[in-house]
């Protein structure tokens, strides 16, 4: 293998140059997930774990710090690098005094389920309905392995499997692999992970379309935020500086009730095609709707130069991207919205993962629906929970914000019955009838992501 | 003095129709005569509003306040500092008493300044779309030099930027235990869209008549 590959695909991500000013964040403290962005391609794994012994606990954390990645040049990823996250349940079984555990903001130590009326999470997103593992404050530790390719995957696996075979006192909740998918798309057959928000002090400029860079304290604890002090942290210092928040929420996507609802409300492949842009805000290969809102531009969406770089200013009346779109809701940008509100407050990390077989044109059945396949979302900033909930009540299960009602996000959203999906249009809007909820709700938990400093300190807790 | 609690005589979880009606009446036998009268002549369709169509519940609007669909309140009573009225009330003469800054907020249905115990206490009362502090951190961001300019008059206020600012709040807001709303599924965006909505028909319906 080309050994400047791996460098090159993260830097390609990257996109942007590297900035000529001296970042002014801790990069060796900070988790190196928190500014990576995702390699093309992408490949990795999820281990949920549960510690059933304080001491093999924190032995366990001992052994497996020295190879997680700090974000020390970041954009060079020439291996594989973990992500660690821990729950407040596990926070909880490492032993981590009270005064600290207290100190932790009251969403993260509730943990998701019980958050299930501040996300919307109902019906068949219910946490009742969740798997196995998750809801039942048993997965204390996730695990996340990053990488671009399999041989690296395998390899740093078997690296983080070391250190927890063998330990009576850690278990194996949930394994899943994810990625390897043909072009990066997920399991709607999008290209994803466009967006995202720029943080000063990272080292890098922004891509154009992201906006101006945001206070790095809105993402890791301990620096100033927009309102330019930092965000509360939880103590002691040492815990909680340069840590941040991780919200993880699985999704099993139901390819056959999107692929029939295409069908229901497009003759043409074009049509479909077409009414599958509206429904995201950008083609299938990812070119913005606002940048090609006619016909599919694969080569512009393939430019993270040019991907990303738009605002809705010329497409007030919801023309081009309609209202309701993901991506419009998502980061309504310059929209003018119905009430009050600063964007840049609700931004969010995104480190999304697809799992299962890719996306198929062709399933249409409801035993399609139940094939294991679909997304991992994972949603980082040093106020997750606050955002993730904000979002879920304000942007994704209600249109109020931005004026249309009731209408609920067609690729998140929990969808009622009768549920439509409006396109604004000349001479009269299209209404799009029969939306399902497209992603269901498998299970999910709230993770603080701790520094490596932290990491430490809560391996050598009670030594 | 602002309370925080449900009366101790608030009908307990799980009564029948008939108990709440009945618990109701003993406690008119100590009501002045127009009451008592008034609660007669009424009585039939009372309990069978109770029995047959008992409307929905209100709900929390979050940490604290009233909810009903939509539509939420917020009701604090403030102790003033002094001088902190006449800033008050002369701020708000300016506008003929009109603060029509909320249509900038977006999702404020009204709201109300009354100044209590000549000038020594006031009633802020506002009703308004969604949850209670779903949007405070972007009112801080984009308005907080309005929000002070008004909240400096209160007693011990800390500033809006100041983290102790919502626990203030919540410390003198005191939860509605009525709340009436006629539309209680309408916000204020929705009334906008709506109104736009209905000329756009008259209009249409004036062309092809």
């Amino acid at each position: 293998m080309n050994k400047d590959a791996p460098m090159s695909s993260v830097q390609e991500s990257v996109g942007g140059n590297l900035s000529t000013q001296a970042p002014g964040l801790d990069l060796h403290e900070i988790q190196a997930s928190v500014l990576r962005q995702r390699p093309a391609p992408y490949f990795g794994s999820h281990v949920l774990l549960r510690i059933d012994d304080a001491q093999e606990g924190r032995a366990f954390l001992r052994r497996l710090t020295p190879h997680v990645d700090s974000a020390a040049d970041w954009w060079k990823a020439a291996n594989a690098w973990l992500a660690v996250g821990i729950s407040y349940a596990g926070l909880e079984a490492l032993g981590v005094p009270q005064e600290s555990l207290q100190s932790f903001p009251e969403a993260f130590r509730e943990g998701m389920a019980a958050r299930a009326r501040h996300l919307g999470d109902e019906g068949v997103n219910d946490p009742k309905n969740w798997e196995l593992a998750y809801g039942k404050n048993q997965v204390h530790i996730g695990i996340t392995a990053f990488s671009d390719s399999e041989e690296k995957r395998r390899l740093a696996l078997a690296t983080a499997r070391e250190q927890y075979e063998g330990f009576s006192g850690v278990s194996v909740l949930a394994m899943q692999d994810f990625g390897a998918q043909p072009g990066d798309l997920n399991s709607l057959g999008y290209k994803d992970g466009i967006d995202q928000p720029p943080i000063e002090g990272s080292g890098v400029d922004p891509l154009p379309g992201q906006g101006q860079p945001i206070k790095a304290g809105e993402f890791i604890l301990g620096y100033p935020g927009e309102a330019g002090v930092p965000l509360p942290m939880p103590q002691p210092d040492v815990l909680g500086r340069n840590g941040t928040f991780v919200g993880f929420r699985k999704y099993q996507t139901r390819v056959g009730a999107f692929n029939r609802f295409l069908r229901a409300n497009g003759t043409t492949e074009e049509e479909r095609e077409l009414l599958a842009a509206k429904l995201v805000g950008r083609w299938r290969s990812g070119a913005p709707l606002t940048l090609a809102p006619e016909v599919d531009n694969p080569a512009l969406g393939a430019d993270p130069q040019r991907n990303n770089d738009f605002n809705y200013s010329n497409d007030p009346r919801g023309r081009q991207a309609p209202f309701g779109c993901h991506i419009r809701r998502m980061n309504p940008r310059d929209t003018k919205l119905t009430r009050l509100t600063d964007v840049n407050l609700h931004r969010v990390i995104r480190r999304g993962t697809t799992y299962g077989p890719p996306y198929d044109p062709n399933a249409v059945s409801e035993a399609d629906d139940q094939v294991p396949r679909g997304a991992y979302f994972l949603f980082i900033s040093a106020k997750a929970m606050a955002t993730i909930e904000f979002l879920q009540q304000e942007w994704v299960n209600d249109g109020n914000f931005i004026g249309i009602g009731d209408e609920r996000d067609p690729i998140i959203g929990l969808q009622e019955e009768g549920a439509v999906f409006t396109i604004p249009k000349d001479p009269v809007r299209r209404r799009a009838h029969g939306i399902q909820t497209f992603n269901v709700l498998r299970g999910g938990e709230y993770f603080f992501m701790p520094s490596l400093s932290a990491l430490r300190w809560l391996g050598e807790l009670g030594q | 003095m602002p309370t925080q609690t449900l009366g101790t005589t608030a009908p307990a979880q799980g009564q029948s129709a008939e108990e709440k009606v009945r618990q109701l009446r003993e406690l008119f036998a100590d009501a002045p005569e127009v009451g008592k009268k008034a609660l007669e002549n009424t009585l039939r369709e009372i309990r069978s509003q109770v029995a047959e169509a008992p409307p929905p519940p209100i709900e929390s609007a979050g940490r604290v306040g009233a909810r009903l669909g939509k539509v939420s309140e917020l009701t604090i009573i403030v102790p003033l500092l002094p001088g902190g009225a006449k800033r008050l009330r002369t701020f708000l003469q300016l506008l003929g008493g009109n603060l029509n800054k909320g249509d900038k907020v977006g999702s404020l249905h009204d709201m109300r300044f009354v100044f209590l115990d000549n000038d020594t206490r006031m009633l802020f009362a506002t009703s308004f779309d969604g949850d209670w502090d779903a949007y405070i951190d972007d009112f801080v961001a984009q308005i907080p030099d309005y929000l002070d300019l008004i909240d400096s008059a209160w007693e011990g206020w800390p500033g809006i930027r100041d983290p102790g600012a919502k626990d203030y709040l919540i410390k003198h807001q005191i939860t509605a235990e009525g709340w009436y709303v006629a539309h209680p599924d309408l916000t204020v965006a929705e009334i906008h869209r709506l109104k736009k909505i209905g000329k756009a028909v008259d209009e249409f319906l004036d062309k092809v008549a």
